[in-house]
């Protein structure tokens, strides 16, 4: 049983983990597990099927020093990264489309104001805004947990919520 | 010794950059795909790395003594299986079993790569250099095996900053996996320690006074459950761990998780969460309340959440009650907020609201298991960062002994 490196034929999804962003194209699956109030953020273009996941934590890097070191942590941060190295790769700005998900808030802690989830959901969206990228899907918010898998050739975005009578939604 | 976030957070970098290293170099030498999986600097007791190696699995190491801009000695530790694939990926012979002087040299080789990795990566950080001895090949199933004449090594009840990290392989049929430990001297890491250092920080003693404390917290939390519901528990792991925020969640299960949660305010505050499998919590709510419909699906009803929160909430005063009586302050923790979930989403959303302030968390991670049953408990209790250093600060240590955590439950077993 020896196997040298990873075979080519169906690849494992490449896991996308908090504070990191990756981009990609074509079949090629990226995941992220167990989004609480962390949010993922989906961009691609349809055209060239080049696409990224961003992971994030927190939503603004532009308060915060340093933030280049770390682009895939903050909302707007990851999404100029996502995009600038989708389009270094041949995507098309014009053309790219958003998905997200996540930010849920799970608990009400009256250190969590108004909650942690929305606060990251609002920022991408205003991010997403000032740089005119179209939010065509969104499933963001309540108190569940979710599990995402994103496709760039299909733009397709899995989520998977653990109360298993919510199943698997597509957006 | 004196350290700060400031200087920890430089020890963290050094553990990912050595362990980023390692692992590219394993990938290089046998063409397998490998992954670092979490990277933790660790203050463990010699009792705890104990533990580590208490299930008898055989094993072999490489192990170097370092000296230059860092003295200590940093071993690399394989399952023997995992030695054995990766030698068989060097030597393209058949399947071998035994380590004879060929595998022997190859395994010592693969190790001594590894080190080299870590070591290099530390160097790079520190921006300076670390001499390697000739490394030596052991085999064995006892923490004394491979620690056992490390002078920096901890006896059972001292603590020690380590380094440690987990490489896999990954998309590969192949099981290999190690473990990496660094025993830095205490005379080379408080000079380190005192170079990267950039405020006051906390005396070390006083680290080791917390984290006797917590100790004493988690004997309390096993008797609590114990009391509340006739499983009889014990404390198997326990360690104050200082981490990167991101890798707190990612070292949680990503399976469905029963758990309770908490804010607590005071000197320190912080969050406190609890977290059961979902078998542990049927077994715990039939034990609590055996009278419950709960029939064992996936579903929790009104009573079994209730119950899992009443037990929450007990182990949680009996968690903090410790701290605050040592610390001599009071902190007061909020009403349980139940979870049942994907493990890691019941833990980011806390790690996203100390992310405003802080990028690194000192940990203690507690597992609570039960002889013969299900009862499985995880606990992760996370400080802010800044009321931590004031508290700790503040703590005599040597009120910690014999101070009674709870009034409730009475006598303190320090084992």
């Amino acid at each position: 049983m020896k196997t040298y490196g990873t075979e080519p034929g169906i690849p494992d999804p490449v896991q996308v983990g908090i504070s990191e962003l990756v981009v990609t194209e074509g079949d090629d699956t990226l995941k992220s597990y167990g989004l609480g109030s962390c949010l993922a953020i989906a961009l691609y273009d349809p055209d060239t099927e080049i696409g990224g996941l961003a992971h994030i934590m927190l939503p603004n890097g532009d308060e915060i020093e340093n933030s280049d070191a770390k682009p895939g942590k903050y909302a707007d941060t990851a999404i100029r990264a996502l995009l600038r190295r989708m389009v270094e790769r041949g995507a098309s700005y014009t053309s790219v489309e958003a998905k997200i998900t996540g930010g849920s808030d799970m608990f009400e802690f009256e250190s969590f104001g108004d909650g942690v989830g929305k606060r990251n959901t609002e920022a991408a969206k205003r991010e997403l805004e000032k740089l005119g990228v179209p939010i065509v899907a969104e499933d963001v918010g309540g108190t569940e947990g979710r599990t995402v898998e994103f496709t760039p050739g299909t733009g397709t975005l899995t989520i998977k919520k653990a109360n298993t009578d919510a199943g698997v939604t597509e957006l | 010794m004196r350290l700060d976030v400031n200087a920890l957070g430089t020890f963290y970098r050094m553990a990912r950059e050595g362990a980023g290293l390692a692992a590219g170099r394993l990938t290089r030498m046998t063409g397998v795909e490998t992954q670092v999986g979490i990277t933790k600097l660790n203050f463990m007791r010699g009792t705890e790395i104990r533990r580590d190696f208490g299930d008898g699995t055989d094993r072999v190491g490489v192990r170097v003594e370092l000296s230059g801009g860092l003295d200590g000695h940093s071993v690399v530790v394989f399952d023997r299986e995992s030695a054995l694939r990766i030698v068989e990926t060097l030597i393209n012979d058949a399947e071998t079993d035994e380590f004879d002087e060929m595998n022997r040299s190859a395994a010592t080789e693969v190790g001594n790569i590894m080190n080299n990795g870590f070591v290099d990566g530390w160097a790079d950080v520190l921006e300076t250099v670390i001499d390697v001895s000739t490394p030596e090949f052991i085999e064995g199933t006892t923490v004394d095996a491979f620690f056992g004449d490390i002078d920096e090594a901890p006896d059972d009840d001292d603590l020690a900053l380590l380094f440690h990290s987990n490489i896999s392989a990954i998309g590969t049929e192949m099981d290999i996996g190690f473990s990496h430990y660094l025993f830095p001297r205490r005379e080379s890491m408080a000079q380190l320690l005192e170079q990267l250092r950039t405020n006051e920080g906390i005396e070390y003693d006083k680290l080791d006074g917390f984290d006797r404390m917590a100790e004493q917290g988690a004997e309390e939390v096993a008797k609590t459950a114990t009391t509340l519901t006739g499983i009889d528990t014990s404390v198997e792991i326990r360690r104050l761990n200082f981490v990167s925020l991101e890798a707190i969640p990612e070292a949680v299960s990503n399976e469905t998780l029963v758990g309770v949660a908490f804010e607590f305010d005071g000197t320190p505050s912080g969050y406190l969460v609890f977290l059961f499998d979902e078998a542990s919590a049927h077994e715990i709510i039939d034990a609590m309340v055996p009278m419950s419909p709960d029939d064992g699906d996936d579903e929790f009803g009104e009573m079994g959440k209730s119950a899992i929160m009443e037990l929450g909430n007990i182990m949680a005063s009996g968690f903090l009650d410790g701290w605050a009586n040592v610390l001599d302050t009071t902190i007061d923790h909020s009403t349980p907020e139940f979870i049942h979930d994907i493990g890691s989403a019941a833990i980011d959303p806390v790690i996203i609201q100390l992310g405003e302030s802080q990028d690194f968390a000192f940990v203690f991670d507690t597992v609570v298991v039960a002889d013969g049953r299900e009862f499985d408990c995880e606990i992760y209790a996370i400080p802010d960062e800044s009321d931590l250093e004031r508290a700790l600060n503040d703590l005599d240590v040597d009120k910690i002994d014999e101070t009674p955590t709870t009034a409730e439950f009475g006598e303190i077993e320090n084992t």
